[in-house]
């Protein structure tokens, strides 16, 4: 049985019902959902405000790592059966989603919480997207903490 | 040798190009690029020390030798999500 798998960089709004149909089955129970959303206010650490977030990605190896990501998903969870991770690009606005993590199963105990944790962690490793920040005080660029290994 | 170079985020701004293409030595390592880049780019050096190297798609260490006709990018520990 061939799996479905979905990674995806687009500049196109993200339709959650069309991505969970995307890796919906027969056999399908259960899908664990994340999605990352433009906060508007951030509270945590230095408090601030955000106008909108400007992505940008190196395509052809973004995707390429997302693959990488489904494949240790499905390495470290193979009752796991359709893996999706979408990130959006482009000028996002607070309250808007940016990116989706669907993990689906025949049941809920099957990992599929931990293995949509782990493509979201994993994604802000080694998949190159960067973000902007530009809010009412200036714009800069977030950057991670992650250096990736060779080959990794 | 010709490598297509490709900068992302901050690395871009600072080199004020999104690609390049350059001439280089056989037996170039991400190292040699690397310096040969912050000669050509000094503004370069300000993150030099968090500049991540991909080779063909692949993360990639100092002393990995540059193969012939190679896309390579620089860039920022990424932030996507």
């Amino acid at each position: 049985m061939v799996y479905p798998t979905i990674t995806t960089i687009t500049k196109l709004e993200l339709d959650l019902d069309a991505l969970i149909a995307s890796v919906t089955l027969p056999s399908t129970g259960a899908a664990a959902i994340f999605s990352g959303i433009v906060r508007a206010k951030t509270e945590r650490g230095k408090a601030h405000e955000t106008s909108y977030l400007e992505y940008e990605a190196y395509e052809p190896m973004a995707e390429a790592k997302m693959r990488q990501v489904a494949n240790e998903i499905r390495t470290r969870w193979p009752l796991v059966e359709g893996i999706a991770i979408v990130q959006r690009i482009g000028r996002l606005y607070p309250q808007t989603p940016t990116v989706m993590i669907i993990c689906t199963a025949e049941h809920r105990d099957t990992g599929v919480f931990d293995a949509a944790r782990y493509g979201i962690d994993r994604l802000k490793e080694i998949v190159p997207i960067w973000k902007k920040e530009v809010s009412p005080e200036g714009e800069f660029w977030v950057e991670g903490e992650y250096i990736p290994k060779s080959g990794e | 040798m010709r490598v297509k170079i490709f900068f992302f985020a901050t690395v871009r701004e600072y080199v004020g190009a999104k690609t390049i293409e350059l001439e280089v030595p056989p037996q170039t390592t991400v190292a040699m690029l690397k310096e040969l880049l912050v000669k050509k780019y000094p503004q370069m050096a300000a993150t030099q020390k968090s500049i991540i190297a991909a080779v063909n798609s692949e993360y990639a260490a100092d002393e990995i030798l540059i193969p012939t006709d190679a896309e390579i990018a620089f860039f920022p520990p990424v932030s996507g999500g």
